[in-house]
């Protein structure tokens, strides 16, 4: 799975810095934009948030995974937060967060983009590749986490 | 032991496939097998086939969306949220792993994937289809026109008025949908999606150049099979292949369709059409009797087809200078009879009529009251050999007995709603005998003649 065409080396952070889920999620979001995958930060952050609201997408074990689909976003991408500190992200298991995805997706994505999420959504699902992951340092590790 | 499992999200990008992720994990370890469907933004993945559901002990449902759960049918069912899948998969595998797998129910859904699997490649099966997505528009368009009737048989003339509206839904749409829905459902039942479009064009085509319900019938499996051949003989360069749904297989099929609809077989209906108009004139001249049971065998061939129209323009033409006719009257009740016998044939043989015959038997007994023949359309398309001689013979005793009587009528169309209309009818008693008669003639036919529904089914 190619994985680095949605999660290119400048969308990744080792240092999240907001300690809150909508601060740690701005910050993924700015990420994104300076990247230019999204065009409009509201309405973005308002598509994530609304996700967010139905239940959260803390899965518990340290992940989140924010997502949202909108106009909004270009092409289909990953910003991958590591905070050392962790995010209060009201997970399922209610344990702060410290591995943040947050995922964009347009209105019209073509099943490649679809597939690669999918296999991501899957692999987390996995206790080793998340301790591969919160013990990364380089992009190359993360890459190698998600094999 | 073999679960199977589905799960959906309302985005379906994450979750749908953590929880089945979730899943496969526990289920590993717990050492049972899983199937994990997963309803995604990208559509259906690891689809559970039915094989897969013959094999199954239970199913767990993970899902926050609506999971159509018709095709677990007698499999037990474990319910669940997305999240509870990820959190605590291993507790929806032990519960499902728990329940007892209910032999009885199991039976009866391999039966219904035997009939499935036969039906698939009858031609049977493809006529049904068609049929069933038929039955709703004759009963919703046969109830309203003869709801307008109510109002006095010319009360739809009047350009406006409520049963003018009536009429104009029932008759000028809900039965002009009928004949492309046939056609079109048939060669979507043979061709999927693609079967729709020069289905329903080949059905349209079908009514404007008089070929019928029959016409109809050809129509549809022409167009599915036509979709069926393109789309084995056209090969495009994969950057092209969008193309085909949207563009070629729908012009070509259509055009296809269309030509050979209005080609060979409108010629051919519109030169008998004529021919048999020409021949009636000339029967005539013989024996009342004889051309009152000729009528009635025509009125209830092809119902709507070439044969039938001629025989009913014929009926209209005695009495259009004003007179009333006997020959008028023997096409109204040739017309009344066939859904009329029908009806009661639903009643007296319960064996010999799916379900959902038996419902539209029901609305079939006032469609036949209302002269509204199309009633007997599903019926016939559904069964055109046993259904079709059991109600020409039963019209033909109708047209027979109303000459016989000397019944005469003097207007065109209405069905009972003629009763209250001054110097309409001569002889309503005797009328109401011989039509009568003639429904009860093609109710014991179709009892005889048609075979009950599971030995049909079987084969």
């Amino acid at each position: 799975m190619d994985i680095e065409k949605l999660l290119t080396p400048n969308r990744i952070t080792f240092e999240l810095k907001g300690r809150t889920k909508e601060e740690a999620i701005e910050e993924l979001i700015e990420i994104l934009y300076k990247d230019r995958v999204i065009e409009d930060k509201q309405e973005f952050k308002s598509a994530v948030m609304k996700r967010e609201k139905e239940f959260s997408t803390g899965i518990g074990y340290g992940v989140g995974i924010p997502h949202g689909k909108s106009k909004a976003v270009k092409e289909a991408a990953i910003a991958l937060g590591i905070s050392k500190s962790g995010i209060e992200f009201d997970s399922m298991d209610g344990e702060p967060v410290d591995l943040l995805f947050l995922i964009a997706v347009p209105d019209k994505s073509d099943d490649i983009h679809l597939k690669i999420l999918s296999y991501i959504s899957r692999r987390l699902m996995h206790e080793e590749v998340r301790d591969r992951l919160k013990e990364a340092k380089t992009y190359n590790q993360i890459l190698e986490a998600f094999k | 032991m073999k679960l199977l499992a589905v799960t959906s999200c309302p985005t379906g990008i994450a979750h749908t496939y953590m929880a089945a992720e979730a899943l496969q994990m526990a289920a590993e370890e717990l050492g049972v097998q899983i199937k994990v469907e997963t309803y995604g933004s990208i559509g259906v993945e690891n689809e559970i086939t039915e094989d897969d559901i013959k094999e199954a002990h239970a199913v767990i449902i993970a899902a926050d969306t609506k999971i159509d759960k018709e095709k677990f049918e007698g499999l037990p069912i474990v319910e669940g949220s997305v999240q509870e899948a990820i959190k605590n998969p291993k507790k929806l595998i032990q519960e499902a792993m728990k329940l007892e797998k209910r032999e009885q129910p199991i039976e009866k859904i391999s039966k219904k994937d035997e009939k499935k699997v036969q039906g698939k490649k009858g031609p049977y099966q493809h006529l049904m289809t068609g049929v069933s997505y038929m039955i709703p528009f004759v009963v919703a368009g046969g109830i309203l026109i003869a709801i307008s009737f109510a109002f006095g048989i010319h009360a739809a003339e009047n350009e406006g008025t409520l049963p003018w509206a009536l009429n104009l839904i029932g008759g000028g749409s809900a039965f002009a949908l009928m004949i492309p829905v046939l056609s079109g459902f048939i060669a979507y039942s043979i061709a999927d999606r693609p079967g729709l479009v020069p289905g329903m064009i080949g059905g349209m085509l079908s009514s404007q150049i008089g070929a019928g319900f029959i016409g109809g019938i050809i129509a549809g499996f022409l167009a599915g099979y036509t979709i069926v051949l393109l789309k084995k003989w056209i090969k495009l360069p994969k950057t092209m292949e969008g193309l085909m749904p949207v563009l070629i297989l729908p012009l070509l099929s259509s055009l296809i369709v269309g030509l050979l609809m209005i080609y060979v077989i409108g010629t051919p209906a519109a030169a008998m059409n004529t021919g048999i108009s020409n021949w009636l004139d000339n029967l005539q001249e013989g024996s009342a009797i004889i051309l009152g049971l000729v009528i009635g065998l025509m009125m209830a061939f092809d119902m709507g087809g070439p044969i039938n129209k001629a025989a009913y323009t014929f009926g209209v033409g005695t009495i259009a200078a004003g007179q009333s006719s006997s020959v008028m009257a023997a096409v109204m009740a040739a017309g009344m009879t066939p859904p009329l016998g029908i009806g009661i044939a639903t009643l007296l043989y319960k064996n010999k009529f799916t379900k959902e015959e038996k419902e539209a038997g029901k609305a079939a007994l006032v469609l036949g009251l209302s002269f509204i023949t199309e009633g007997a359309i599903p019926f016939a398309a559904a069964d055109p050999i046993r259904v079709i001689p059991s109600l020409m013979v039963g019209s033909g005793v109708a047209g027979a007995l109303t000459m016989l009587f000397k019944v005469k009528l003097a207007v065109p169309h209405g069905g009972i709603f003629v009763l209250p209309i001054p110097n309409a009818v001569e002889g309503a008693l005797l009328y109401a005998v011989a039509i009568l008669v003639g429904a009860i003639v093609t109710a014991f036919m179709l009892g005889n003649l048609k075979k009950p529904i599971e030995s049909k089914d079987m084969h």
